[in-house]
């Protein structure tokens, strides 16, 4: 315990030796965590926003108008049971009418229309909607939708949007893709920053170091305040981190949800905590790994 | 070896309580007198070399050390001699396992440094005081805190520093100079404080490489009388030097070098080369 003081007393005296260096190493770590904390974040919203356009995702599938009630009931059955689908609704001609007329801004033209030309249909919601395409192909091909489909090729009465669908998900796991590049890539600049610090701090201190090991003083006590000021660096550099973002979700988030009413933005505070909690962890191992690196070819016997 | 070891710990303490009221000169009249001219070669050697040879890479033609055979055993104070390059540098890196030997083995207190794991050489160094011509102080640190770094470095407890560092400085009487920076000491005082870095935890074995090679002979002399007054209170004393006059007035146990190779091994010895 004595000599934890001991080493912590020697990383602050470290701090006021290379003052310079010090700091651009806090700055480095600082600059990583919160460009990866607003990364997290944005995976987040972004995330979020996926997933609720990824529930508009659904598959709308067109009955003939003299299709058997027998036949539907068969097929609605059918298709509950594929994987990947959570429920099926079925709307008949008349509350498709009924949709429609509320929909329109103009409901009038509903009434000018004579009959109903709005076919009933089935709604199928997916519980995973990367398997919209999947469901859609076996809904197509099975022959009990095939007796009841509105038009002559079943796949003609599928809507769900196929192209759209296909390219938002590329979109989406592009951006996870970059985001977890740019994630490493700051982990590993930050890695080399603190090596270095550490490094100069050793390079100043190697008098010190050689005296220590000529006196009999354990490797693990002369590696002990060199690790402890990595950490320091390293927290110090998180919480600052932390802070930042702590001010942007309290001041910028709102705006930013204010003028994207439409998008879903909202995180709630046990995520930010988590995120906070993720990057001290992620500094502190960076800041422990960094000096051990450095110290390594210091500590040869 | 142990036995040693707390008897010379025991008579250093004790001198040093006896001190506490005199002045540096009274010093090795008031130390307990041990016959040194009759230390007996027995017991465990503290150091023990058998048939080592240490060749560095750079010059593998040219050994720096080869086939050195010797016994150095507790209480003794041995003189290592020989020219520069002689390999008496290489010896001392060698005790203090800094450098391992190419071939043999060496014992330092019953262990064998060739078998010994790291983690342990810290250990090893403990119980042997070292002392170089360059002296090796912090100069940011003050004569005190650069002997109390000794022991802090290993763990020793506040309370302890503080009763050891001042009780040892007195001993090699720089009692008065506690606050002064290394650089404000003359040559033979700055040794004196790396002297006392050596001793305060109370090694048995105290290893010196050339201590008198940067001072005047006058000042020289004062180490040396340290250095034999530390020798009385039972600590064993390897001293490597080229000081002629210093071998030739002591007549100590006198152990030379030549290119490498062991060529003279006296009790009460002179220096002996032709220079």
């Amino acid at each position: 315990m004595s000599s934890f003081v001991y080493f912590f007393k020697q990383s602050l005296q470290g701090f006021a030796r290379n003052l310079s260096t010090t700091l651009g190493s806090i700055i480095t770590i600082f600059l990583s965590l919160f460009i990866i904390g607003v990364f997290l974040v944005g995976a987040l919203v972004v995330d979020n926003i996926v997933k609720s356009v990824e529930n508009e995702v659904s598959i709308t599938a067109y009955i003939a108008d003299d299709a058997r009630q027998s036949d539907i009931d068969a097929t609605e059955e059918y298709i509950q049971g594929l994987e990947g689908v959570s429920s099926v609704t079925f709307t008949t001609k008349e509350e498709a009418l009924e949709n429609f007329r509320n929909m329109s801004s103009n409901a009038a033209i509903v009434d000018e229309l004579g009959g109903n030309p709005l076919p009933a249909s089935i709604n199928v919601e997916l519980s995973d909607p990367q398997l919209v395409q999947q469901v859609a192909n076996e809904i197509e091909s099975s022959e009990l939708f095939a007796k009841i489909a509105d038009e002559e090729n079943p796949a003609d009465s599928l809507k769900y949007g196929q192209r759209t669908v296909e390219r938002l998900f590329s979109v989406t796991n592009y951006i996870r893709y970059v985001g977890l590049a740019l994630i490493i890539l700051l982990v590993f600049i930050s890695l080399v920053f603190i090596n270095n610090t550490i490094r100069l701090a050793i390079m100043a201190r190697r008098k010190e170091i050689a005296i220590m090991r000529l006196v009999g003083a354990s490797n693990g006590f002369i590696r002990g305040p060199f690790l402890m000021e990595g950490a320091l660096h390293a927290v110090i550099g998180a919480l600052l981190a932390a802070g930042c973002i702590e001010l942007l979700r309290q001041f910028a988030l709102p705006r930013l949800q204010q003028s994207l009413a439409f998008l879903p933005i909202s995180i709630d505070g046990s995520t930010f905590l988590l995120i906070y909690l993720v990057l001290l962890v992620a500094g502190l191992i960076i800041g422990l790994i960094g000096s051990a690196f450095a110290m390594r070819r210091y500590l040869k016997v | 070896m142990t036995e040693a070891t707390s008897q010379g710990a025991q008579q250093l303490r004790q001198a040093a309580a006896n001190q506490s009221m005199r002045s540096a000169p009274d010093l090795s009249t008031a130390l307990p007198a041990l016959e040194v001219d009759d230390i007996p070669q027995q017991g465990t050697p503290v150091i023990s070399f058998d048939r080592v040879s240490k060749v560095y890479p750079a010059q593998p033609n040219r050994p720096a050390l080869e086939n050195i055979s010797l016994q150095i055993y507790p209480g003794e104070f041995v003189f290592l001699v020989g020219h520069s390059g002689s390999g008496k540098s290489t010896l001392v890196r060698l005790i203090i396992r800094e450098l391992r030997p190419s071939s043999g083995t060496i014992t330092i207190a019953n262990e064998d440094l060739g078998s010994m794991r790291n983690w342990r050489v810290p250990y090893l160094r403990r119980n042997i005081g070292c002392v170089f011509q360059d002296f090796k102080l912090l100069p940011n640190k003050t004569v005190y805190e650069n002997v109390a770094f000794a022991l802090e470095v290993i763990g020793k407890k506040r309370n302890v520093i503080r009763t050891q560092v001042p009780e040892v400085l007195r001993l090699v009487g720089l009692q008065d100079k506690l606050d002064k920076l290394p650089d404000q000491l003359s040559g033979g005082e700055a040794q004196r404080v790396s002297i006392a870095r050596a001793i305060v935890n109370r090694p048995p074995l105290l290893v010196c490489d050339e201590p008198t090679g940067n001072l005047d002979p006058q000042t020289s002399r004062g180490i040396m009388d340290l250095l034999e007054r530390i020798n009385r209170t039972g600590t064993t004393v390897l001293v490597a030097t080229h000081d002629r006059e210093m071998v030739d007035n002591m007549r100590r146990r006198v152990i030379a070098l030549e290119r490498g190779h062991l060529t003279r091994d006296q009790q009460r010895g002179v220096y002996g080369f032709d220079v």
